[in-house]
């Protein structure tokens, strides 16, 4: 105030910095969005019209063809009933599964932090050790321990995988959260008189929201977008959306319909999709939760 | 309202020992302190008493039941913890209410309960607010509420007034004190502030290294320090401690000063020197015990009037702290802030060695008990 000549320099500079920031941002945004952008224009383009045009240009009406065809009547390897039905199983395995890895990596990371026992330090290490095992190298040992259980090819089954998969990641992530919990709210509750499952549902779970958001996002996506257990594990009618995907894109009678293969992935993509944008700002919330103290 | 006895109790990790056999015993309504640096012990010595910890050997009674192996909600204590512990996602009222809920104590009579305590405290109007909401202050009026809404045989307070500002603690002090004489019951309170432990104790146990250094009333380990340890730690400003040698003069042993001359210190229990006379020994005088000249005390047996040489000075207000330097050790004095002391003068200071005590320079051990 007292210096105005140097306030307004410094405010050109920082306007001109700040453009340059916005236009960074707007290329890397559009970069990023351009995959998106391409899928749900051909969506909406008919087979002439993506055989002529440029993989930019406008459709000339919005046609929703290609959309009804890939939900409901378009052929997934030998049937023909669209993705629909495989969107339902998607929901059927991941729905259980991520309440039950979430549930179980909350009692675990409770435990973990907060009633340290003899070896919890080396029980937590070798459960880490299970967040670096390729998908890869469980596949025989699972379907065999899948066939034994009896439960092999089913939704059952898909949900178990899923959930022995997501414990070690969802323990990792309760129990840094827990970490920052001091150690003397469970001494108060346990000396007023209530009991191990007592203090978890009643003086843990409720501050959880922050975790329990974030660790339901990460396995919501991760169980949905999962091809691999899908492919190896499921039935002829367990398939998960990403296998019937999968499907429907190999099967082509006649020519490529690009259109509704577009449109099918982007409804295979929807859930994710969804979940990110209701619960993102929790998202990044909890992931940096006890970084900075306080 | 309980006793409480804490008997030969040990607690090892591995191969450290942490508690080396306690035995503390208090008679039911007392306060009792333990204080000592940190490390010493005294959470851990807390946590037992509790029975958030197992102890390694030992026992511990309340109220004349043996309890060493009762889960800690089977004790019937109360703690107030450091941090507070206050359950963030309840409210005040729900928070005071819950040890009383996890007993089954029907709806109604925790709420004339919770009532009862938010009066005394002065809560009442904070009872709908979350933890969250409430100044550090209030936290810690909560967290006692709780543990009064019980109405447990034995409260245990963990450094409880240290998270909270200098002007606060002192009032929460004073309140605690009072609530201890208007509610009469028996206390266990861990600290690692000498001040608190003076002014809130019926009797204190000092700790270090996992041994009580010394059980005692206030006053008895103010005034009658059993070793080293304890005399420097007890007392702000502390102790000096002046290593002076045992010199004999007309047959009495005496304790010899140079401060800018040479001066021989009288010493009440001159007898317990003379197995020292010609070694050196440790003198522990108060800082209050060398003031400027006082006519009142002049004559008096144990007074003794000498030069010394002021290094600094440090104005507290209601007293002066004079520094000097006597037989290479540095000694603060209290003294009148309109006596004149400049530093560098020399100046006349009182000695009176009426209380002093003396220790074992090796073993820190008292000669004179």
């Amino acid at each position: 105030m007292s210096n105005p000549s140097v306030g307004r320099k410094k405010s050109g500079l920082d306007k001109l910095l700040r453009v340059a920031l916005y236009t960074v941002l707007l290329i890397v945004a559009a970069f990023y969005l351009m995959p998106f952008i391409v899928m749900l224009l051909t969506s909406f383009k008919d087979v002439e019209e993506i055989r002529t045009g440029t993989l930019l240009s406008l459709p000339s009406v919005l046609n929703f063809e290609s959309w009804s065809k890939a939900w409901s009547s378009a052929c997934t390897g030998s049937s023909c009933g669209g993705i629909s039905p495989y969107f339902m199983n998607s929901f059927q395995i991941v729905l259980p599964a991520v309440a039950i890895s979430t549930l179980l990596g909350a009692i675990n990371g409770y435990v973990i932090s907060l009633w340290k026992f003899r070896g919890s330090d080396l029980f937590f290490a070798a459960l880490l050790v299970g967040c670096f095992i390729p998908f890869q190298v469980i596949l025989l040992p699972m379907a065999r321990t899948l066939g034994w259980l009896g439960i092999a090819n089913t939704t059952t089954g898909l949900v178990f995988v899923h959930v022995v998969y997501g414990v070690a990641f969802t323990t990792l992530f309760f129990r840094n959260f827990y970490q920052s919990i001091p150690g003397e709210l469970v001494k108060a509750a346990r000396l007023d008189g209530a009991g191990f499952f007592t203090i978890f549902y009643r003086i843990i779970l409720p501050v959880s929201t922050p975790i329990i958001v974030v660790t339901i996002i990460w396995q919501f996506t991760q169980i949905w977008n999962d091809f691999l257990f899908g492919v190896a594990f499921s039935g002829f009618d367990t398939q998960p959306v990403t296998v019937a995907l999968n499907n429907l894109v190999n099967t082509s009678f006649g020519g490529k319909e690009y259109n509704v293969d577009m449109a099918a992935a982007i409804i295979a993509a929807l859930p994710t999709l969804a979940v990110y944008v209701f619960a993102g700002k929790y998202f990044v919330r909890g992931l940096t939760a006890g970084a900075v103290k306080g | 309202m309980a006793n409480l006895v804490i008997e030969n109790v040990k607690k090892r990790y591995g191969n450290t020992e942490i508690l080396k056999g306690i035995n503390i015993s208090i008679k039911a309504g007392e306060f009792l302190i333990l204080v000592g640096p940190s490390g010493c012990g005294k959470s851990t010595l807390m946590n037992s008493i509790a029975g958030l910890e197992d102890v390694s050997e030992g026992r511990i009674l309340i109220a004349d039941k043996d309890v060493t192996y009762t889960s800690p909600k089977d004790r019937d204590i109360a703690m107030v913890f450091q941090s507070y512990a206050l359950y963030p996602n309840m409210t005040v009222e729900q928070n005071i209410s819950f040890g009383l809920e996890m007993r089954k104590v029907p709806k109604a009579d925790r709420d004339v309960e919770v009532q009862r305590v938010a009066d005394m405290l002065q809560i009442s109007h904070l009872l709908d607010r979350k933890p969250a909401q409430l100044s550090g202050g209030q936290r810690q009026r909560v967290a006692m509420g709780r543990a009064l809404a019980r109405r447990p045989q034995l409260y245990l307070f963990d450094e409880p007034l240290s998270n909270l500002d200098a002007k606060l603690r002192v009032e929460m002090r004073t309140e605690i004190k009072k609530l201890h004489k208007k509610l009469g019951t028996t206390i266990v309170y861990v600290t690692h502030d000498q001040i608190e432990a003076m002014t809130l104790a019926d009797r204190i146990a000092v700790m270090k290294d996992g041994e009580v250094q010394q059980l005692g009333s206030p006053q008895e380990i103010y005034d009658n320090p059993a070793n080293l340890f304890v005399a420097g730690f007890m007392g702000s400003p502390a102790m000096n401690f002046v290593p002076t040698k045992v010199v004999e003069q007309n047959g009495v042993p005496m304790l010899e000063l140079a401060t800018s001359t040479t001066v021989a210190l009288p010493f009440p229990k001159a007898e317990s020197l003379k197995s020292h006379l010609g070694k050196t020994v440790l003198l522990g005088l108060r800082p209050e015990m060398i003031t400027e000249p006082q006519p009142h005390k002049e004559g008096q047996p144990f007074v003794t009037t000498t030069d010394i040489e002021v290094e600094v000075t440090e104005p507290m207000g209601a007293d002066t702290m004079i520094l000097t330097r006597i037989n290479d050790a540095e000694i603060n004095c209290r003294s009148n802030p309109m006596y004149s002391a400049e530093a560098g003068a020399i100046i006349k200071m009182m000695f009176d060695t009426s209380k002093a005590v003396v220790f074992d320079q090796e073993s820190g051990q008292r000669l004179d008990l």
